[in-house]
């Protein structure tokens, strides 16, 4: 009883999925908005990731390490705070992008009902990735969320998006299996495959192949740095996010995302946690404090210069990656506040930017949709609320206080200072003030221009789902950065031990 | 309090002769003028009567800074709600949330301004990170508060004579702008500071952005990332300084208080100075880090300008003399020297010579900023009793004299669209009242005896010259100091020549209205302040000498500290004076069992 308790929210998903697929397969849609797919089937399927999270929320309260039976999965799923603050996280973003695209879908065409169950499928599969404690759950996890998002991104069916669909794959099986040699090397060298055993062999040492571990551990940080869409292996993320839809695009970038930091602080902590890998000399933290400079240098300045605000919002996705190395870089010396800056980071992140790009979703309707800066020209004064929440966002994912955004950030580099990184934390610091400079100059586009007399303007959409899902994420991103408290709290219990 | 209708009479009086002055008989203007003579007879009537030191009993309302800074950011919530199509009345409800707070701020003079902290509120905020939400004001930062709620709501009501659009996001941005300046200036939680800090650039951005001038992207760009360049990296320092502090102490606190406890090497306080220094220099703006000021100036709307000669530059003097100079005394202090020879010669004289070259009126005002700016620095870095209280002066004079200077300007530029100065000439024949208020604000500005800029210069250059913190080149910084005042006398002086005197040659300029009832209503305060400033400014010393005082000693006995300290690793230090800790937060365990462990040892 108590393991199906602690498996609640996983089951739900898989059980709702299944459900959902079965009610789209013999359901009957018809063209029109009222009784398309989209009406019938988004607010169900949101409903069902928001129930997940807050099943997640009950077992925290609870606390998953008073439940009876909890530990019955391990080593392959484990269930601790970790996995479900995580889980948390994931289905909000979810469920989030999935009211996105109650009201994208029918509004551009693409009103087909497989896409619910298969964003569901691929929440499960994140929520497996964050509890994997073995490799194979671990490669299950990634792919089920991997093959969702595929198959979400080429949902356009234009040659753009199928383009974005088939690099998206490519590499990211490319990825895969990179990250399937590297764990292979793995087992051969320590004979486990879950990996506080790996890591205790790695610790006890004696007579492992030392090459083949190096080798090992580098193919995972490469896998690791695809996922999470770290500079220099970033170079699939600007494409595949612009040509998904834009939905698609904030699952991808949140929930996607998430999983793949969750794994590799589960990976580098349980696994790599040993203080010979962790150390500033011999171990992990100079590779990735090298690749969170660059991606926060390289991205930011590639972000300023892109004509595109959809593509804007991908590279700034990824700079926000490069924010969140700069915690996992801390992790070693400071341990479980910077596990939690992590994630309260990602947190933060994600209701940011679902509300950024739900706002660029409200703005565009169909044939009109908002992607470029010049689309944006006058929004502040046709569509003033659209306008508002973008900069209410925008201004959050900037990190200007006193939103949720200012708040992720300061913690990760409040965490980079007290491991002793001061110039991490400067050179994030300040690449978050060329971020700011794109991220005005939306506003710049919104309020102080208007459109060129003939340009083609981006028309605003009528959608309750895409007005609450900001709403419901506008109300985080306050919360997240007037009362942080508790929610730090949490984020600071969840960390792995 | 008066307690009679007799008592009453220089009320009445003034407000009478108010009501009379007017030559145009329209009744608006008679009865707005009349009423603010009165209330500022009445006002000044209370200041004086309070006794400036204590006899106990007064009592003071803790919640009254909050209610300040939450009126505003309330009254911005609220105002989304209201219909965008009625401006009237969006007008009337950002004016009148404005004039609550200004009646509200006249309540913080009912108790005298002794040593230490008034008002002070304190609630916890995000226990985990040391984050409390304190506030509190003293003889310094009162000004500062005044001074806000008293410009702002003369700024906004000048402003809806010239902005016709957008009104809604208008009032909506000046409305935050307030309750952001207002908590910066009482902010004594250096997170809660840095909210504030930041959230006034947004609608300041907007502002620029929306109703500026032809370069108005690229300046309110240029603003926003010059002022967040030097901010975040305010931000690394001090997380360094809470990271050391939480380190000897187990406890983190991002409390003004309990930071001012830590003393660093004089090595690393020079580098966390240099930033927090960096941050508020831009803010200033001073030499060289000023050249976001002109662009800014020029391009935003009247309103704005004064906003952000008037308060927002004061963020930046105000957070230098609180936070630069009370965290790291030592690095500020041996600094001084050479920053105050940067003041003089970047900043007083070089902004002068600026000004004096200009062809924009605006622009001229914008530079004569960075001179008078200059002076303040220069008093902040000579350090002595004398030249802080005349610096925290010159912040209020600057912010009426040249706030009532960018009004000015903004009522021809209302009229002609132009601000170049050859376009006009004579226009004291066209327009006498414009003119003469147009001269009595030139000599407050450049501080002719009898009006507030005298006061704040002469004491800033007393103060100068007697600081033992500028050694040798006190005497050559006063002397220039004082070459500074000449020249601004020549560029303020000139423009006036060729704007208000000579021949009308223009013949746009023949027809030009004078000043209407609502520019008058709003320059009418600024030119009474003037004069109140400047015949009688114990008023205003008087409340703040105990708390510069205070200051003072802090600041020498923690830089005597400092140069004993060299460069040992950081570690806590007493600090002498218990008002100014009143409100701290208490050390953590490990600081409390380590002065348990050593009284111990004592004993032994």
């Amino acid at each position: 009883m108590g393991t199906i308790l602690a498996l609640a929210p996983l089951l739900l998903l898989a059980l709702g999925g299944c459900g959902l697929m079965l009610t789209e397969a013999y359901a009957s849609f018809t063209k029109a908005r009222e009784e398309g797919a989209s009406a019938q089937l988004a607010l169900p399927s949101a409903v069902t990731m928001l129930a997940a999270a807050v099943m997640a929320l009950g077992l925290w309260l609870k606390d998953p390490a008073t439940i009876d039976g909890a530990k019955a999965l391990e080593p392959w799923l484990v269930v601790d705070r970790f996995t479900v603050f995580f889980t948390m996280v994931t289905c909000l973003g979810g469920a989030l992008a999935t009211l996105l695209a109650g009201g994208y879908l029918p509004e551009h065409n693409l009103d087909r009902g497989e896409f619910y169950p298969l964003i569901i499928f691929s929440t499960l599969g994140c929520v497996v990735l964050a509890a994997a404690g073995d490799l194979l759950t671990l490669f299950l996890g990634l792919e089920t969320m991997s093959l969702g998002v595929y198959a979400l991104t080429g949902f356009r069916r234009s040659s753009r998006s199928v383009e974005a669909a088939m690099k998206y794959f490519l590499l990211g099986s490319f990825a895969a299996a990179l990250l399937l040699y590297g764990g292979a090397l793995l087992y051969g060298a320590t004979g486990h495959t879950d990996l506080v055993g790996i890591g205790q062999a790695l610790t006890k040492g004696g007579r492992l192949p030392y090459p083949a571990l190096v080798f090992a551990f580098a193919l995972i940080l490469v896998g690791i740095g695809f996922k999470v869409s770290a500079v220099p292996f970033h170079m699939w993320a600007p494409d595949a996010y612009e040509g998904a839809p834009t939905p698609v695009m904030a699952y991808m970038s949140v929930a996607v995302k998430s999983a793949g930091f969750a794994m590799a602080l589960r990976v580098l902590v349980t696994t790599f946690g040993d203080p010979k890998f962790g150390s500033w000399a011999t171990g992990w933290p100079p590779i990735l404090a090298l690749l969170a400079v660059l991606t926060m240098v390289i991205a930011n300045l590639v972000a300023g210069r892109q004509e595109s605000v959809k593509r804007m919002l991908a590279y700034s996705s990824i700079a926000h990656a490069g924010y969140v190395l700069v915690g996992v870089v801390s992790v070693m010396k400071v341990g479980s506040e910077a596990q939690a800056s992590v994630l309260f980071y990602l947190l933060a992140y994600t209701v940011s930017t679902i509300g950024a790009l739900g706002a660029l979703v409200w703005m565009g309707s169909r044939g009109k949709e908002a992607t470029s800066y010049e689309d944006l020209a006058g929004v502040g004064r046709r569509h003033p609320a659209a306008a508002f929440a973008m900069s209410f966002f925008l201004l959050s994912l900037a990190g200007v206080p006193p939103l949720g955004g200012f708040f992720g950030k300061l913690y990760v580099f409040r965490a980079a200072v007290g491991a002793g990184f001061y110039w991490l934390a400067v050179i994030g610091l300040l690449s978050s003030v060329i971020g700011a400079y794109y991220y005005l100059r939306v506003m710049v586009y919104m309020y102080m221009r208007e459109s060129a007399p003939g340009a083609p303007e981006a028309e605003p959409m009528r959608s309750g789902m895409v007005v609450s899902a900001l709403v419901i994420s506008g109300i985080v991103v306050l919360w997240l950065g007037l009362m942080p408290g508790a929610s730090l709290e949490m984020a600071i219990a969840a960390a792995v031990k | 309090m008066p307690s009679s209708l007799f008592d009453l009479w220089p009320v009445l009086g003034v407000g009478a002769i108010g009501a009379l002055i007017p030559t145009k008989k329209d009744w608006k203007l008679r009865a707005g003028l009349g009423l603010s003579a009165a209330l500022l007879v009445l006002f000044m009537l209370k200041v004086w009567d309070l006794p400036v030191t204590p006899e106990g009993g007064a009592k003071e309302w803790p919640n009254l800074l909050s209610a300040l800074i939450a009126i505003p950011l309330l009254g911005a919530g609220f105002l989304l709600f209201l219909p965008r199509q009625s401006p009237e009345l969006l007008k009337r409800f950002t004016l009148g949330v404005l004039a609550l707070d200004l009646l509200l701020s006249l309540t913080l003079l009912s108790v005298p301004m002794t040593k230490g902290w008034h008002f002070q509120s304190i609630h916890e905020w995000v226990p985990s990170l040391g984050i409390r939400y304190h506030v509190a004001v003293d003889g310094i930062s009162v000004w500062l508060v005044l001074l806000t709620t008293f410009v702002t709501p003369i700024a906004v009501f000048a402003s809806f004579g010239s902005i016709k659009t957008r009104i809604k996001e208008l009032c909506f941005s000046y409305l935050l702008m307030q309750g952001a300046m207002l908590c910066s200036f009482v902010a004594l939680d250096l997170f809660l500071f840095y909210v504030a800090f930041e959230l006034m650039l947004v609608p300041m951005y907007v502002m620029i952005g929306i109703w500026g001038g032809a370069e108005k992207i690229k300046a309110s760009l240029k603003f926003f990332l010059y002022t967040m360049f030097g901010s975040v990296l305010m931000l690394a320092a001090l997380l360094y300084l809470v990271w050391q502090y939480t380190r000897i102490t187990g406890a983190p606190s991002f409390d003004l208080l309990a930071l001012s406890r830590v003393m660093l090497p004089q090595k690393v306080q020079t580098v966390c100075f240099v930033a927090f220094a960096l941050a508020f220099f831009i803010k200033v703006p001073m030499f060289p880090v000023h050249t976001w000021l002109p662009d800014a100036h020029v391009q935003a709307p009247t309103g704005g300008s004064v906003i952000l000669a008037a308060i927002m530059l004061k963020v930046g003097t105000y957070g230098y003399l609180r936070f630069a100079m009370g965290l790291f005394p030592w690095a500020a202090g041996t600094m001084s020297a050479n920053l105050a020879g940067v003041a003089v010669l970047g900043g007083v004289l070089y902004g002068a010579l600026c000004a004096w070259k200009q062809d924009d009126v605006k622009k001229l005002v914008a530079y004569s900023s960075v001179a008078h700016l200059g002076y303040v620095m220069l008093g902040l870095f000579s350090a002595t009793p004398s030249a802080i209280s005349g610096s925290i002066l010159q912040m209020v004079n600057h912010g009426v004299s040249t706030g009532a200077l960018f009004m000015l300007v903004g009522v021809i530029y209302d009229r002609r669209h132009t601000r170049q100065v050859d376009e006009f000439g004579g226009l004291a024949k066209v327009m006498p009242v414009f003119a003469t208020l147009w001269l009595i604000v030139t000599f407050a500005s450049i501080g002719v005896p009898g009006t507030n800029g005298f006061v704040g210069e002469f004491m800033i250059i007393m103060g100068t010259y007697a600081s033992p913190r500028l050694g040798r080149f006190a005497g050559i910084d006063t002397v220039l100091a004082a070459f500074g005042v000449i020249l601004g006398a020549v560029y303020m002086l000139s423009v006036t020549q060729k704007m208000m005197f000579g021949p009308l040659s223009n013949p746009k300029n023949k027809r030009l209205s004078d000043v209407n009832t609502r520019e008058g209503l709003a320059l009418a305060p600024l030119v009474v302040l003037i004069f109140v400033i400047g015949f009688f400014p114990s008023l205003f010393t008087d409340r703040m000498k105990d708390a510069v005082a205070a200051f003072d000693v802090r600041y020498r006995d923690s830089f005597e500290l400092a140069k004993m300290h060299g460069n040992e690793p950081p570690e806590l230090i007493e600090i002498q004076d218990p008002s100014f800790l009143q409100g701290a937060p208490p050390l953590g365990k490990a600081a409390v069992e380590a002065a348990r462990a050593a009284a111990g040892e004592g004993a032994k």
